[in-house]
């Protein structure tokens, strides 16, 4: 039983952390955590640099 | 409703931006740090009218003819995309050179508004503006603003202003706009007669008390902290200090405070799991997850630290005098003056850096100005570099500073080898940067900075890093057959199989063990990942949980448990801070090339140059210390030398083009 909650606990942060990078990378973020990415598609100074070039 | 801030390099747009819209926009004091638009929406606070209104931050221009792309950027904006109104932010300690842009503004038929930035300044400087005055003559608002400040700073009568003069017609106090561009002699003649308007602009609102052609404290700063020879030692003395309170004292004393937390919650966590629980599943979460992710945020305070001291010494000014030391050696190695902004940003992220490269006109200097930029330590490098200084050299505060000196080294002598590469050593770049004035750096700022840096980092450890992680925790459990593998045969590991190849590879280098090259081959997916599979691969549970913490002291039991000489661990640290960043930077690399041979050429220098460096570390060192050479010393001589010889073939051949491309230009002149 220990195990399974074990295994559980393991794959919920894993899925955490997928989830996460999916969703920055949708967001266009080069570098995930980007500091400048934290904002919205257009103004986020990576993602703008990419978009508009 | 679209209102555009448009303005001089260094005017505070970007401070005003953030200001108005609540963003944390990266703000330096110095020009060229916006290189493209940004958007955001005007706080609520401010804005009264309940219509959004949308900000647009447009890149420093100092006219609306575009010289350069981060110009053609603004122009373009303005004169296509129809701003409703345009907030004309002027820097008010530079008012004659601001207005030449402003009046070029006022002729757009778009409502402008002034906002007569850094007022504050002009109060401590004794000089006077007339606001009403000027506003009369330009026949538009003038307002006071100090974006810098929390309170008094102007921006809400600015921002009602700018609600009120949509849709108003302004009369431009000096009409040139149906001028032919095309007629060189008209526009110079027009641009003649637009100073001297702006001249009697000056002469009637500004009053002085400090004539320009004296000299003031900060030029006599200048001639001292900009000095071509002694900028050096001043900038190796301003490291030294960051990284002696950021690594050596105040860092640690903060990181043994915070790896106590990591450290207990390790603990309750372990308690929790008892000794019922699967052995594989809990090295997966304990080692794996918490300890390896616990490795790197342990690391925080020190990056918070550091970071919080660069970003004040941006604010101050430093940073732009530093840039103007370095321009001399990179003028002289055939990069763009301009290729020290790009490097400066990728101190804090190689990504960024690589991309404000695009302001490079010259093609050859754009590429090798990305392909170099990596070498400069970014942040992700940091905790690799903290973790070495604490465990073999004492936390001492040298190792950072001479990280950082080897970079430029490299910067220097690899576009060095490029120029002559691309056969065009006999060209010259010429570049002209404004120096911002020396102001006291906003903790504020730093502060803002600091915590947002901090904030990613985070992000980064609980996602790229922690997978990272558990997947290494996996590989290094099992092997091939997938069964776990006993106490004492990791050696059989997937992890160690895939890793021991390379390896050998590394013997020459001082370090050819499986776990050190697994923890380098990981970095390549971020850096942070170096010190997170240290961790899991050595079971150190996180440099934490030894009999004293490791960031304070007792460091040498841990890296007795790597085996590693001070010589070999300084080799490894080399080899991890200047071989290929990680994948993603080398993806902005392959944007802003363009170019598959110049990426592929670019990787292969970088691994390259971080391998001879490596090298010559160890087995100089080595020989240093003890008297004999390290081990693999003949297999690394023979491909150092192979690397060494194709470098110097290419610059042969390159040497020849460039001769033949100097004797067509003499037979063209003599023609």
């Amino acid at each position: 039983m220990t195990d399974l909650v074990l295994a559980g606990v393991i794959l919920f942060i894993v899925c955490l952390s997928i989830a996460k990078i999916i969703r920055e990378k949708r967001k266009g973020v080069k570098c995930i955590g980007c500091p400048f990415a934290g904002c919205s598609k257009n103004d986020c100074s990576c993602d703008s640099l990419v978009q508009l070039k | 409703m679209k209102v555009a801030l448009a303005g001089n390099p260094n005017s505070g747009k970007t401070t005003l931006f953030n200001a108005i819209t609540g963003k944390i926009e990266h703000v330096g004091n110095w020009a060229g740090v916006t290189i493209e638009k940004k958007e955001g929406d005007i706080k609520k606070a401010l804005n009264v009218t309940g219509v959004t209104m949308t900000a647009v931050d447009l890149p420093g221009a100092y006219s609306m003819s575009p010289f350069t792309s981060e110009e053609s950027v603004t122009s373009e904006f303005v004169k296509n995309e129809n701003p409703d109104v345009i907030i004309n932010i002027v820097d008010a300690t530079n008012l004659s050179r601001s207005l030449f842009f402003t009046t070029q503004l006022l002729e757009l038929d778009i409502p402008v508004v002034v906002a007569l930035n850094k007022s504050d300044l002009n109060k401590k400087k004794k000089t006077d503006i007339q606001v009403s005055q000027l506003s009369e003559i330009l026949g538009c608002p003038v307002i006071e603003t100090v974006s810098t400040s929390m309170s008094g700073n102007g921006l809400e009568k600015l921002i009602s202003t700018v609600v009120e003069v949509k849709g108003q017609e302004q009369k431009a106090p000096f009409d040139a706009k149906n001028m032919d561009l095309s007629n060189k002699e008209s526009v110079a003649a027009s641009d003649k007669k637009r100073y001297e308007f702006i001249k009697e602009i000056i002469a009637r609102v500004e009053n002085k008390q400090i004539h320009s052609n004296r000299q003031t404290k900060q030029d006599a700063a200048d001639r001292i902290i900009a000095h071509k020879w002694l900028g050096i030692p001043i900038f190796a003395a301003v490291m030294w200090v960051v990284f002696s309170i950021s690594q050596t004292h105040l860092g640690p004393l903060l990181a043994d405070v915070f790896v106590g937390w990591i450290d207990s919650f390790y603990g309750w966590v372990q308690g929790m799991l008892g000794v019922g629980a699967s052995p594989v599943l809990s090295a997966i979460l304990l080692d794996g997850i918490i300890g390896g992710v616990g490795a790197v945020v342990g690391f925080l305070p020190l990056i918070m630290v550091l970071f919080f001291l660069l970003a004040l010494l941006e604010d101050c000014g430093y940073m732009a005098r530093v840039a103007v030391v370095m321009d001399r050696f990179f003028k002289r190695v055939g990069l763009s003056g301009k290729s020290i902004i790009p490097m400066i940003i990728g101190t804090g992220c190689a990504i960024p850096g690589v991309m404000a490269t695009r302001t490079i006109k010259n093609e050859r200097q754009r590429r090798t100005t990305a392909m170099l930029t990596p070498f400069m330590p970014c942040g992700a490098k940091l905790p690799v570099i903290a973790l070495f200084a604490g465990l073999f050299f004492n936390d001492a505060a040298w190792v950072g500073t001479l990280m950082y000196f080897i970079g430029i080294a490299i910067i220097i002598l690899g576009a060095l080898i490029v120029v002559r590469i691309t056969g065009e050593k006999n060209k010259r770049s010429f570049f002209i940067m404004e120096l911002p004035e020396y102001r006291f750096p906003s903790i504020k700022r730093a502060t803002v900075s600091m915590l947002s840096r901090a904030k990613a980092f985070i992000i980064k450890a609980s996602t790229i890093i922690l997978l990272c992680n558990a997947i290494v925790q996996i590989m290094q459990t099992f092997n091939w057959q997938f069964q776990v593998v006993a106490e004492g045969a990791e050696n059989t590991s997937i992890l160690a199989n895939i890793a021991t190849p390379f390896a050998f590879l590394l013997i020459p280098l001082g370090f050819g063990v499986w776990q050190l090259a697994a923890a380098a081959i990981t970095g390549f997916i971020a850096k942070e990942n170096v010190v997170g599979t240290l961790a899991v691969v050595y079971s150190i549970t996180n440099f934490i949980d030894t009999e004293e913490l490791v960031l304070v002291s007792g460091g040498s039991d841990v890296a007795g448990i790597m085996g590693l000489t001070s010589v070999a661990a300084l080799s490894y640290l080399i080899f991890n801070l200047f071989t290929p960043p990680c994948f993603a930077a080398i993806g902005a690399m392959n944007a802003e090339m363009e170019n598959k041979k110049w990426l592929f050429g670019g990787v292969a220098f970088q691994f390259g140059m971080g391998y001879v460096a490596s090298f010559f570390t160890y087995q100089i060192g080595t020989l240093i210390t003890t008297g004999e050479l390290g081990s693999g010393f003949l297999p690394g001589v023979i491909l150092v030398t192979v690397m060494i010889g194709y470098v110097v073939t290419l610059v042969r051949k390159g040497d020849k083009i460039a001769e033949a491309k100097m004797a067509e230009a003499k037979m063209a002149l003599s023609a």
